[in-house]
């Protein structure tokens, strides 16, 4: 058996060949990356619950069901992390927060259907902002999680967990959800990949919900190879998801090798004049789009002019749907309960204390964006403004295959330094919000690094259901810029 | 439009949450600065342009059959209440 497969460097491709092959056994690549995560997990806060003795077991099932000589599934005997709004049968699954406090969901999400007939093995719940909602996964009622390339730093949100058990090789494979860049951003700041499915790419069965015309789930991996494995496990229609649809295709892995020659890459010259972004972003930013170029494609200029207005319309939006979906949380069938008045007075205390602040203060912003008065001035004036902004995508991609975007103004802020803030945090997602509103795919890919060894991410943002090609094009990127492969001190150092 | 702390105390209330007066005050100067921020969107001519509430290409899957399926998970379901009685959630008196 080879090192390679053995250790925690391993890509999922690698060790599902291994594993169908006979080469390695689930269980032993199980073990290895276990004992991984038994050293990294807690310094970096990367789970809020492990699933250590079910992914044994799991592990074992798989190598026994190849002994039996029955075909294994796309990602066998991969170890794969789960952000902690996607239910887990039996599984603690709190979102992040305390009124789901003790929560075992009676059922499995959709993509953890399909993961368990993919023969993956599920090592554990990750650590997120509250309910999804935030940029640094500091939300978390429970502890916040830490950047594995700097431990003074925020690893991004809300998916930090699943971005950080990737990065640190805790996994090959993670899944997080992005309403306004929570898979994008903390992929970018972690240094690894982060796919935004198109929306209805992904069934939402299963997935708490935060703002439902936005919500997509998406996966984290270490190569544009395994980014695709990793969503054709769980893409495609579900009857009980009917945003899903049958348009999701399965990746063709060999589509991958295509390189450059042939495409159109659309550059929004507007966007990038806007303030805050970072010189050594911008410079990462222009040097890709030069080696695009350089390899074959051909680059354009394109204009996004209602992108501008993305955060005001996404701030609108997605506190007024999660008002209405967080209204489920009443203390009645699960979780919290607080106060021993009459009903009404058991609801307010249990969502006063089982919501923390930030969770809170969106409630209280999508219940007024909603309530009678301010209706068309805030919340139909903003599902208007959406309409612009996907005019403004659909138009651009009408002369491109792909645009080419950065995902973050800056590298990974400092734990502690934008929490007090709201609107500071909200204004970093100036990049990964209008791709959600537009409801079009959008990937971070690893791109370089900044002046402090931070990990820099580029966003590519396609047609929809075109997911194939962003693979296509970070895979080329892949092929001349080693910024995937590089592992954070954590990583090697820890377990060498 | 201003929001100060009586709207807040009344939003508050329509969406059931307990605030502690204490975080009151802050909560009305982070909203305020929230909303002065998107009320950039009062400037954007949106006449004629139809509301985006969600965005879906191609085609729904298929209704399923609307038939009986086994649903086993009542007694698992029910293991969550906070405070439960026999094959009931029990809450506080309501009239």
């Amino acid at each position: 058996m080879s090192e390679s497969v053995k250790g925690i460097g391993a890509t999922a491709e690698a060790i599902a060949a291994a594993v169908r092959s006979g080469n390695a056994s689930a269980e032993e690549i199980t073990r290895a990356f276990l004992a991984h995560a038994d050293k990294t997990a807690g310094m970096l806060g990367t789970y809020l619950h492990r699933m250590s003795e079910e992914a044994l077991r799991a592990a074992r099932a798989v190598d026994a069901k190849r002994a039996s000589g029955a075909p294994l599934g796309a990602l066998a005997g991969v170890p794969v992390a789960i952000k902690d709004n996607i239910c887990i049968r039996g599984v603690p699954t709190t979102c992040g927060s305390t009124i789901l406090e003790g929560y075992r969901p009676p059922y499995d999400a959709h993509v953890i259907e399909r993961l368990r007939a993919a023969d993956a093995v599920l090592v554990g719940k990750t650590n997120c902002d509250e309910f999804a909602m935030g940029s640094s996964t500091e939300n978390s009622a429970y502890h916040p999680t830490k950047n594995p390339w700097d431990l003074a730093r925020v690893p991004g949100g809300s998916s930090g967990g699943s971005a950080a058990a990737v990065a640190a090789r805790e996994a090959p494979i993670a899944y997080g959800s992005d309403t306004g860049g929570s898979v994008r951003q903390p992929a970018a700041f972690c240094g690894v990949y982060g796919l935004k499915p198109t929306y209805g790419a992904v069934s939402r069965y299963g997935l708490v919900a935060f703002a439902s015309s936005l919500d997509q789930i998406g996966p984290f991996a270490r190569t544009a190879r395994d980014t695709a494995l990793a969503y054709n496990a769980v893409a495609g229609p579900d009857a009980r998801d009917m945003t899903s649809r049958a348009e999701a295709r399965p990746i063709d892995l060999a589509a991958l090798e295509g390189g450059m020659k042939g495409l159109t890459i659309g550059i929004p010259r507007d966007l990038l004049e806007g303030e805050g972004l970072a010189p050594e972003i911008r410079a990462c930013f222009d040097s890709a789009a030069a080696a695009f170029a350089s390899h074959g494609a051909r680059l354009i200029d394109v204009s996004l002019p209602s992108a501008k207005h993305a955060i005001a319309t996404y701030y609108l939006i997605a506190p007024a749907e999660a008002s209405s979906n967080l209204a489920r949380y009443d203390g009645v069938r699960y979780g919290l309960r607080a106060g021993d008045g009459d009903l009404r007075a058991m609801y307010e205390r249990t969502r006063g204390q089982g919501f923390g602040r930030e969770v809170r203060r969106r409630i209280l912003l999508g219940t007024y964006a909603l309530s009678a008065g301010y209706y068309d001035a805030y919340y139909l004036r903003a599902q208007k403004v959406r309409t612009l902004v996907r005019g403004d995508f659909l138009k651009a991609l009408s002369g491109a295959d792909a645009l080419l975007l950065p995902v973050t103004p800056t590298t990974a802020f400092g734990l502690g330094e934008k929490v007090e803030d709201p609107l500071a945090m909200y204004l970093n997602d100036i990049y990964s919000i209008p791709a959600s509103l537009a409801g079009v795919p959008a990937l971070s890919f690893p791109a370089g690094f900044g002046a402090a060894g931070l990990p820099i991410g580029l966003q590519l943002v396609g047609h929809p259901f075109a997911e194939e090609t962003l693979l296509r094009i970070a895979r080329a990127y892949e092929t001349w810029c080693d910024a995937a492969t590089k592992a954070p001190p954590i990583a090697t150092e820890v377990s060498a | 439009m201003p929001i100060d702390a009586g709207t807040v105390e009344k939003i508050a209330a329509l969406a059931r949450l307990e605030l502690q007066p204490a975080e009151e005050e802050r909560m009305v100067r982070e909203l305020q600065a929230i909303l002065a921020y998107v009320e950039q969107l009062q400037a954007v001519d949106v006449g004629g342009i139809e509301p985006t509430s969600q965005v879906t290409e191609g085609k729904p899957p298929a209704l399923r059959p609307d038939e009986e399926r086994p649903c086993d998970v009542r007694d698992e379901a029910l293991a969550q209440a906070p405070d439960r009685d026999g094959d009931y959630f029990r809450v506080p008196q309501v009239v």
